[in-house]
């Protein structure tokens, strides 16, 4: 099939390359072009804008930071609209509200493009390893069309259900992961003022019902107090924001994600934000020095 | 003095008329012209649009609802910036973002226009009996100017910095105020499942340190199961938005505003948007499975 990918980042490049190595035709663009480069080494094809990619392709796939980008590249002076043909579907992978998900696929539709927000769990390594949990909204036929390409990219692919369900089933797993994290390090931080290790709590935890790939993954990183990036933390900052819009437009009451969203308030004060979200430790740290 | 007024509901009705009482000329724009019932009669000029207010007007005040109609008011279609009156004073007493605030003000000054945020504290009695707290940023000659103004609607009255601080500060009286109102709730929710009169607690409180206005005047008001509203649960819910959207900006953690702005979630979630904001005590007692 002939594939587009725009938005070639951390989690973007991987993605596209396994979409390459399953045989499919690519054409690219990425603002910095150097972030083309190894894919266009591979053989994809380089184009100078979004409006050239859909020329070029017959699915398109975005992954980029913010709602307003996926606007900028559907819709800007350059955009996907300008190149694209009737039936042409965007896959959109990024994170973003709900709501803007819903608006771009009404004034798609109104160009006779498709469009799927169907975006992706799992961090850089399942980007590498095609193992990503894929969260799809749209039209169950759109989705039957561009399976084979997602199966090419991710493991588990679930249809939510319509325009926008991909993305609220994101948001929920952004609460449920991030709040993970946070109560993974506090039960570091409660198992050092112990003056436990706790790599061994790590370990011995991963056995019974408080285990998770959160305790597995970001557990290790903490007790190793390795913080650097697997996804920066700027981006769950970023997508709290989100989440937290939205319970207020559902009159929902969240109170545990509420005060998690202020520990990554507290984290960006500290300039991690580029950074692991594993500085969740540091921000507690703040509040109760470590003293070894 | 000419002054226009626009926003005429809860709080802007009563301003506008303590002005005229005051002896100004008011020239007046409303959105749904059944808010100029109550000026029938009293000389008030009844304008075309906010431009023409603008126009007529030495200085403007404007009480509305949120940053998106103060941007109309300001700068929309017929707004006050298309008078094109060079030296008028436009004072915004509306709870807006102090962002917001701020891109409104340098906008109006680019037409020398000068711009005051100037939101207030004390609800629909406070604007009434003219006993309103403002608290104003912007320009301090402008607020010399427009300060006798403020002395006709409100009590106190401080130049709080420059342009947004006004708003900066509002924002901190509203996480003073909504906390201190849980507080209350909790506290009237935790004597009445021990099984203490909840009366008696609060009026032993009230000769301590946990006397407030708040405790004083709605706790008495949660005691009687008064549920007039002065200042809704959804204005409440509005203004933490505000706070939360800057607090995430800014990379502060605000864990008791968070914690309580989910309550005011729920509170419009479960129907209680239109109560006052005190009946938050409502959803106390419910998690408490003591309620109505």
């Amino acid at each position: 099939m002939r594939v587009g990918f725009i938005g070639l980042g951390v989690m973007g490049r991987p993605m596209a390359a396994n979409l390459a190595r399953a045989g499919h035709r690519m054409s690219v663009y990425a603002r910095r072009s150097e972030a083309a480069r190894p894919l266009v080494e591979a053989g994809a094809g380089l184009c100078a804008s979004p409006a050239e990619v859909a020329v070029a392709a017959e699915v398109v796939f975005t992954m980029v930071t913010a709602g307003a980008d996926v606007e900028e590249i559907a819709f800007g002076e350059h955009g996907l609209v300008r190149g694209a043909r009737p039936g042409m579907v965007l896959v959109d992978s990024s994170t973003i509200a709900p709501e803007d998900a819903r608006r771009i696929a009404v004034r798609l539709a109104g160009h006779g493009v498709e469009m799927l927000d169907a975006p992706v769990s799992g961090g850089s390594r399942g980007a590498s390893d095609a193992s990503l949990a894929i969260m799809v909204g749209g039209r169950a036929e759109v989705l039957a069309r561009v399976r084979p390409l997602l199966g090419s990219i991710g493991r588990t692919i679930v249809h939510v259900g319509p325009s926008g369900a991909g993305q609220v089933a994101k948001a929920c797993n952004q609460m449920i992961m991030v709040a993970c994290i946070e109560a993974v390090a506090e039960a570091m931080l409660l198992a050092r003022a112990s003056g436990v290790r706790c790599d061994r709590v790590r370990q011995a935890l991963s056995g019974g019902s408080a285990a998770s790939r959160v305790l597995d993954f970001f557990g290790a990183k903490m007790a190793e107090r390795d913080f650097l990036a697997g996804v920066q933390a700027r981006l769950h900052h970023k997508d709290f924001g989100i989440l937290m819009r939205e319970a207020i437009g559902l009159g929902v009451a969240l109170p545990v994600v509420a005060e998690v969203w202020q520990q990554l308030n507290a984290l960006m004060a500290h300039g991690w934000g580029g950074e692991d979200t594993s500085n969740l430790l540091r921000v507690l740290e703040t509040l109760r020095p470590r003293t070894s | 003095m000419e002054v226009g007024f626009i926003g005429l509901g809860l709080m802007g009705r009563p301003m506008a008329l303590n002005l005229g009482k005051a002896g100004h000329r008011l020239h007046l724009w409303a959105r749904r012209p059944e808010a100029l019932d109550a000026f029938a009669g009293s000389g008030a000029a009844i304008c075309e649009n906010a431009a023409q207010v603008a126009r007529e007007a030495e200085v403007v005040i404007i009480c509305v609802a949120d940053a998106p109609d103060v941007e109309e008011v300001c700068l929309g279609p017929g707004g006050i910036a298309e008078s094109g009156r060079r030296g008028l004073i436009v004072s915004d007493s509306s709870t807006i973002a102090p962002a917001a605030a701020r891109r409104i003000g340098e906008r109006l000054a680019e037409r020398g226009i000068a711009f005051l945020d100037a939101p207030v504290s004390g609800g629909e009695v406070g604007a009434t009996n003219a006993t309103l707290t403002f608290m104003v940023g912007g320009d301090a000659a402008a607020f010399e100017t427009v300060r006798p103004l403020y002395e006709r609607m409100g009590k106190s009255i401080t130049h709080v910095g420059a342009s947004g601080a006004g708003q900066v500060a509002k924002a901190c009286n509203q996480i003073v105020v909504a906390i201190t109102m849980e507080a209350v709730a909790e506290a009237l929710t935790f004597a009445k499942k021990s099984g203490v009169d909840g009366a008696r607690v609060r009026e032993a409180l009230l000769g301590g340190f946990a006397y407030s206005r708040i405790l004083e005047h709605h706790g008495k008001k949660m005691l009687e199961r008064n549920w007039k509203p002065g200042f809704k649960a959804w204005m409440q819910q509005k203004d933490l938005r505000i706070v939360l959207q800057s607090a995430h900006e800014l990379g502060l953690a605000l864990p008791g505003a968070a914690a309580v702005a989910q309550m005011f979630n729920a509170m419009v979630g479960s129907g209680l948007g239109e109560e006052d904001n005190m009946a938050v005590v409502k959803l106390v007692e419910r998690l408490a499975g003591i309620g109505e």
